[in-house]
């Protein structure tokens, strides 16, 4: 249990209070009002905070015991994230925002990349400063940007809050794609909203 | 690219602002240690006693020619001097107490006698090497340092009788000898002498103190020895110092002794100074640099943050400011050592033609100084880097 949310009520079947386990290739909802914790449930299994109580293991290890070392090889090729605000570069171009990530593991090509930003249409912004773009453009920058490393989980919060629908199932297609092809999983958290997906496993806080 | 996010946009006044005041501090910390160390190595060589070194009597006033002042010294008066700070030690000259006859024995030259006056002082005081300064009975020769004006005498004697005169080192080879007696003349030796040195500020023949010791054992009529000079070493530097207590106990010496002593320790105090100043402007300096890397870092910190959570090792971002910096720091040494050189060729040439003849080679100590601001500074710019993006982790 987070510290700034042990004084808030969690219903039964809240994934705060209880054993929870993710289990490898499956595709996760979690379901959530706003200020229940997704962003704590994703900053906490992310190593980014430790005030929690409990254990949060990660490949049967107490995740408070990895190293900086371990950290930065999990963060590296293990679990990428797409956070609630993105976490972009906004002085860097487009470019550079993705090669910056893609140059650590080599995962595309530069015309893979290309290729990514085509399928979500925006392209045109390959030299363009990510401040200078809408938010809903962010957003696809940074889901591509969580794509370009190897990965066993994705872990995306609230990835299409600025998204319209269409741009939000070519992203969920995308997602769903790459994850599939790496034999990975994800955890998507949501205010309620399933975009008309099929996931393995649905939690709650 | 990390340099990029890192770096590009950065408000570069205060980095500016630094790295001249790094560059001056460099430069001028160079330049006077450099000169320090070889104002210090002035005068070393050029004479048998030490360029710190020398032979002080009292001033003979009408009072002394009446016998109503003392002229001699006593062991307190020169324990008084040698608890001075700016003083490193004082010692007796210790002179003869018997009758000594010098005269040439070498059919290279033409015979030359004169009673003479000898003098020894503690080897510490002279620039000679200890086994050129020993004597013990039984020895073949006895060393000797014999002052300049007795050879210029001695050539002028010998180009009068028609004969070349010789070189300082020809001289070494001439052949000499001490008849030593007693005052009533009833117990005589000779000994073969040879000049180990020669010296522009000693007036008399200097010998061993052990041979000293021999001549005033056997053959002194057993009165008491005055010490009517004594020899006192200063520190470096400090000779304004020792002026004023030879002034104060009514004590003087050679003036061409004085005069380099003097010199030494008037550019001595003012490169002291320069060398003080320096110091304040790299440590100044390297402060606004470490505290533009602070800055720097502060301003990043998003960056750094984020860039850890996208797989990039702390080690490598603490590397990037790291490296940035002491590649400045770097830039601002060599060029501050080029600027050195530049330098020095002017000083050397005013230094030169004010009559200093000091050393041209740059001194080893000057670019270890150098070497040592820059370890300095990049072992501080690591450990400031690494605190900073260890705060962000």
């Amino acid at each position: 249990m987070p510290a700034p949310l042990a004084s808030i009520e969690h219903g039964k079947d809240s994934i705060w209070g209880n054993d929870v386990e993710l289990k490898p290739g499956k595709k996760i909802l979690l379901n959530a009002s706003s200020g229940k914790g997704k962003s704590t449930f994703t900053t906490t299994i992310f190593g980014l905070r430790r005030d929690y109580t409990g254990t949060l293991s990660y490949d049967d290890k107490d995740t408070r015991n990895l190293t900086v070392d371990d950290w930065t090889k999990i963060r590296m090729e293990q679990i990428s994230v797409v956070f609630q605000d993105l976490q972009l570069f906004p002085k860097l171009t487009v470019q550079e925002n993705l090669i910056l990530k893609n140059s650590l593991t080599d995962t595309f090509t530069e015309k893979e990349l290309k290729t990514l930003l085509e399928r979500l249409e925006i392209d045109n912004k390959w030299n363009q400063q990510c401040g200078l773009l809408s938010m809903g453009q962010q957003q696809r920058v940074a889901i591509i940007r969580a794509l370009a490393q190897p990965y066993s989980w994705l872990i995306m919060d609230e990835p299409f809050s600025h998204l319209d629908e269409g741009n939000t199932q070519r992203c969920l297609k995308m997602l769903d794609e790459r994850t599939t092809d790496l034999n990975a999983s994800f955890v998507l958290t949501t205010l309620g909203d399933h975009h008309s997906f099929k996931f393995d496993q649905e939690l709650n806080l | 690219m990390l340099n990029k996010l890192l770096f590009k946009n950065q408000d570069k006044k205060q980095l500016v602002i630094a790295i001249i005041g790094a560059l001056l501090g460099i430069t001028f910390l160079i330049t006077s240690i450099h000169y320090l160390i070889k104002l210090n190595e002035f005068g070393e060589g050029a004479d048998i006693l030490g360029p710190n070194t020398i032979i002080v009597q009292k001033r003979v006033s009408n009072s002394s020619t009446l016998g109503l002042t003392k002229t001699d010294f006593s062991l307190k008066e020169m324990e008084k001097m040698k608890s001075k700070k700016f003083i490193k030690d004082v010692k007796p000259v210790v002179a003869n107490n018997f009758d000594v006859f010098f005269r040439t024995a070498d059919s290279l030259v033409p015979p030359f006698s004169s009673v003479v006056f000898i003098q020894t002082v503690d080897s510490e005081f002279l620039e000679i090497e200890p086994e050129k300064w020993n004597w013990k009975l039984g020895d073949e020769f006895v060393p000797m340092i014999m002052p300049r004006e007795f050879l210029i005498m001695l050539n002028t004697f010998m180009s009068a009788s028609g004969i070349p005169p010789i070189s300082d080192d020809l001289a070494k080879d001439i052949k000499f000898e001490f008849k030593l007696s007693n005052n009533s003349n009833s117990k005589k030796e000779t000994m073969k002498v040879r000049i180990a040195g020669f010296s522009n500020e000693v007036s008399s023949l200097l010998v061993p103190e052990s041979f000293m010791n021999y001549g005033n054992n056997t053959f002194s009529d057993g009165s008491l020895q005055k010490i009517t000079q004594v020899m006192i070493s200063g520190e470096e530097g400090k000779f304004g110092l020792v002026e004023e207590l030879l002034e104060e106990k009514g004590l003087e010496s050679k003036k061409s002794q004085m005069v380099v002593g003097k010199l030494k320790s008037i550019i001595g105090t003012l490169f002291g100074v320069v060398l003080g100043i320096s110091i304040i402007a790299v440590f100044m300096s390297g402060l606004v640099l470490i505290q533009y890397l602070q800055l720097l870092m502060t301003r990043n910190a998003y960056e750094a943050r984020t860039l850890m959570r996208m797989g990039y090792h702390p080690e490598k971002i603490i590397k990037t400011f790291f490296l940035y910096f002491v590649k400045i720091f770097g830039f601002v040494s060599i060029l501050g050592l080029l600027l050195f050189i530049v330098l020095k060729f002017f000083l050397d040439n005013a230094i030169a033609t004010g009559g200093l003849g000091i050393g041209t080679t740059i001194t080893y100590q000057s670019i270890g100084a150098l070497i040592l601001a820059y370890l300095l500074f990049a072992i501080t710019s690591y450990r400031t880097a690494k605190k900073g993006i260890f705060k962000e982790y």
